[in-house]
């Protein structure tokens, strides 16, 4: 009796608990309702989440992409935070290897040396053994020093089958004229470190026909390259609605900087002979030599961006990048975003434009009566002559609990140019254009 | 603690016609904005180094809990509270914020089986707490009960802008609208500042909200009143987030016969309830959530303890022996 009493009175106590348990739960909703949910916004220390996965798909299927990335960022408070961020990618297609297109089939060796792949007449030249997964892990922390000064640390590690990179950060920041201005000074270093597929090929050197070849026996397993940068920032609040950033920034790499499957064809420019344009041949065999590119390059970049809310809390956002190199590069980036905003969702369309001019190396193709004067040569497109248009719209709902779903699709397109040839290259196409597009989802809680 | 200057407020923006509020600057970048509302002193203490800003935040958050005063006063003549009680049996449409008042004082009411109900005001008619013993009759309470009851309105929750008040009801937001407003100055003083650092809290005579920590990333250090004369018990609690909300007696009882009765009624007997606790005090992420638990655990009469100990919530109570 007594123990069946005492159950009775468990119960009971359960029972008052867990309808005094709906209550609160009834009561802190119902009061939320009435007041808004501003009064949470920084109410805790919370890990916010965005998780997001990306999609990409080149036309005629050639490269596709899945890219899942993860985002956490612990606010401790308005100024001190930890972010955390992993990023997994799986790259399948094929990518330009370098070579012009022929009126002739080809036969290039794989970059292991230990196998062939054939482009079609009129084909470009596709490397369809470009498989390939990332994994990126980055974490950054900023915190305030005081009142005036703030910093941040940072690092970063990725890790290919053929590529890891390993870089560090650190930024010092000074708030002036009452936070209204921040002058921000960073600085960072990077190793990377490229071991790729049947070692590191002889820049300009004959692609041998297989492994069995001596440029084979010769070669280093990886080679690796530094890369230091430093970011000068000014930050400006011109007004409650509009606030302005402009940096300069300096970057250097020394170290191998060439790209190991990527390769030249060498045009007979004989122009006397009947292959002239043609694939220039020796001992029988297309001359196709690996790329080289020289082992330093220091680049600038100017940057300007200015947000602006207006009053109806739309968000303008306009952005340009001018950038130059010693290799001969310059490129302008400009890029605008307008985000039309409503109760719970948002409408963001983007315009990006992209324009580059060559590298002092770039070369399509290598003439076959000039091609051993060359100290440094590459036909990678993004070398070359290049311009990219992005087209893109953004959709994001936030629900009651502050959380939001996004989705962004954009278009690609991409067009290069350069010299026409000569002879039989003339009706090959060298410059192909390429169209992309991209999905991503993601939920930020 | 030294004066900066006046904070003068447009008198149309003042219908109570409080005194002009004032700015104090407690050092560094830390500022506290005077002034009165509802019968209390209520204060304002911002952290930022655009005094502009706390300046224009301050003004705002007056210029709100002025409002909300003047709205729900059941003493003016030309506000919301007159002109809901001057047409009783018609169906009238009300504004959205009444509206959201009554929608929350329906939960209220339905998650504590009654004990929580703002037609329940008329109850003090009968019951004076002057300290003094003067109790009602049975009679004058049975009467005053006609007029008592939330299932009495013609209201619903899904219409909850569509009222017909019965004659001789009377609606007291007053239970409620202290909080609220403290809530709502701190939503409004925050929307001022953008992406500026800035810590703000809200303390209207006693029921508290915070933006969050300060700006050294510490808690704001709050007291909580003992009661007790020499205010020995009194205790000092840090708050990094959310909002405090007390609701007691302090000195609104009747003492008769060696019985104190204390001024929380009960709205389904009419009587005062029994052995409540002097004071409670809760914790909430806003201050509404805050006094809506203090109150309803007053309520509880001797089981307040257990009551909110059973909702996980930070609390502190005051009982006649403490």
């Amino acid at each position: 009796m007594v123990v069946k009493g005492l159950e009775v009175a468990v119960v009971a106590v359960t029972k008052t608990m867990k309808k005094n348990h709906e209550l609160a739960k009834v009561l802190a909703a119902a009061s939320c309702a009435l007041i808004g949910s501003l009064s949470t916004a920084h109410a805790e220390e919370s890990w916010d989440v965005d998780s997001a996965f990306l999609l990409y798909s080149e036309s005629d299927g050639r490269v596709s992409a899945a890219e899942p990335v993860i985002s956490a960022t612990k606010n401790y408070d308005s100024e001190t935070r930890l972010n955390v961020k992993l990023v997994a990618d799986t790259l399948t297609g094929a990518s330009a290897n370098g070579a012009t297109p022929s009126d002739e089939a080809q036969t290039f060796t794989s970059p292991s040396g230990n196998g062939t792949y054939t482009a079609a007449v009129g084909d470009q030249p596709l490397d369809d053994t470009f498989r390939d997964t990332r994994v990126a892990l980055s974490s950054n922390w900023n915190a305030p020093i005081n009142r005036d000064w703030a910093y941040g640390v940072g690092g970063y590690v990725s890790k290919e089958h053929d590529y890891q990179s390993l870089g560090v950060s650190s930024s010092v920041s000074r708030y002036l004229n009452q936070k209204n201005t921040t002058l921000t000074l960073g600085l960072g270093a990077a190793n990377d470190t490229i071991n790729p597929e049947g070692g590191v090929p002889t820049g300009l050197f004959q692609v041998p026909e297989s492994a069995s070849s001596s440029e084979f026996a010769q070669r280093d397993d990886s080679e690796s390259k530094s890369i230091m940068d430093a970011v000068f920032g000014l930050t400006q609040v011109v007004n409650r609605n509009t606030i302005m950033q402009f940096n300069y920034s300096i970057n250097t790499s020394s170290g191998y900087l060439t790209d190991p499957y990527k390769i030249l064809s060498v045009i007979d420019d004989d122009s006397t002979g009947n292959n002239y344009g043609g694939n220039y041949t020796v001992n029988n065999r297309n001359l196709y030599l690996y790329e080289k590119r020289p082992d330093s390059r220091l680049k600038q970049s100017l940057y300007w961006q200015t947000k602006h809310q207006f009053d109806n809390n739309d968000i303008l956002d306009v952005s340009y990048r001018y950038m130059f190199d010693d290799w001969g590069i310059t490129s302008h980036t400009i890029d605008a975003k307008y985000r039309f905003r409503f109760d719970h969702q948002y409408l963001e369309p983007q315009l990006r434009w992209y324009s580059q001019s060559k590298a002092d190396f770039y070369h399509r193709y290598l003439d076959s009566s000039a091609y051993t004067e060359v100290d440094f040569a590459s036909a990678d497109y993004r070398l070359g002559d290049l311009d990219t248009y992005t087209i893109g719209l953004r959709y994001g709902y936030q629900f009651a609990d502050e959380t939001e779903f996004y989705t962004r699709f954009s278009l690609y397109h991409q067009e290069s140019s350069g010299d026409d040839g000569y002879g039989k290259l003339t009706s090959q196409e060298l410059y192909p254009g390429l169209d992309a597009a991209m999905l991503m989802i993601g939920y930020k809680f | 603690m030294k004066f900066i200057q006046k904070l003068p407020i447009e008198a149309r923006l003042n219908p109570s016609k409080h005194p002009v509020p004032t700015v104090w600057s407690e050092g560094g970048y830390s500022y506290r904005v005077q002034f009165e509302c509802m019968a209390s002193d209520y204060s304002i203490l911002i952290e930022c180094d655009r005094v502009d800003l706390v300046i224009e935040a301050a003004k705002k958050a007056i210029i709100e809990a002025w409002r909300i005063e003047h709205k729900f006063s059941r003493y003016q003549v030309d506000n919301t509270f007159s002109m809901i009680h001057s047409w009783p049996d018609v169906k009238q449409t009300l504004d959205q914020e009444t509206a959201q008042l009554m929608l929350f004082s329906y939960h209220a009411h339905q998650v504590s089986g009654g004990l929580f109900d703002i037609t329940s005001g008329i109850l003090r008619q009968a019951w004076r707490f002057d300290g003094s013993d003067n109790l009602p009759s049975p009679e004058q309470i049975q009467t005053s009960l006609v007029h008592v009851g939330w299932e009495k309105l013609g209201w619903s929750p899904q219409s909850p802008d569509q009222l017909c008040l019965p004659k001789g009801m009377e609606l007291d937001f007053g239970g409620i609208g202290k909080e609220y407003a403290v809530d709502k100055m701190l939503k409004l003083s925050l929307s001022i500042f953008g992406d500026v650092p800035v810590a703000v809290l809200i303390n209207g005579g006693g029921d508290i909200a915070c933006s969050g920590p300060r700006l050294d990333g510490q808690g704001w250090r709050v007291g909580i009143e003992s009661l007790k004369a020499d205010h020995t018990s009194d205790q000092i609690i840090s708050l990094s987030s959310g909002a405090l909300a007390t609701s007691g007696d302090r000195h609104r009882f009747l003492l008769k016969s060696g019985v104190r009765y204390s001024h929380v009624l009960n709205p389904l007997t009419g009587w005062p309830v029994e052995k409540a606790p002097r004071s409670v005090t809760v914790a909430a992420p806003n201050c509404v959530n805050a006094g809506i638990l203090a109150t309803l655990s007053l309520l509880q009469g001797n089981n307040a303890d257990a009551f909110l100990k059973s909702l996980a919530v930070p609390y502190w109570i005051y009982s006649e022996r403490g």
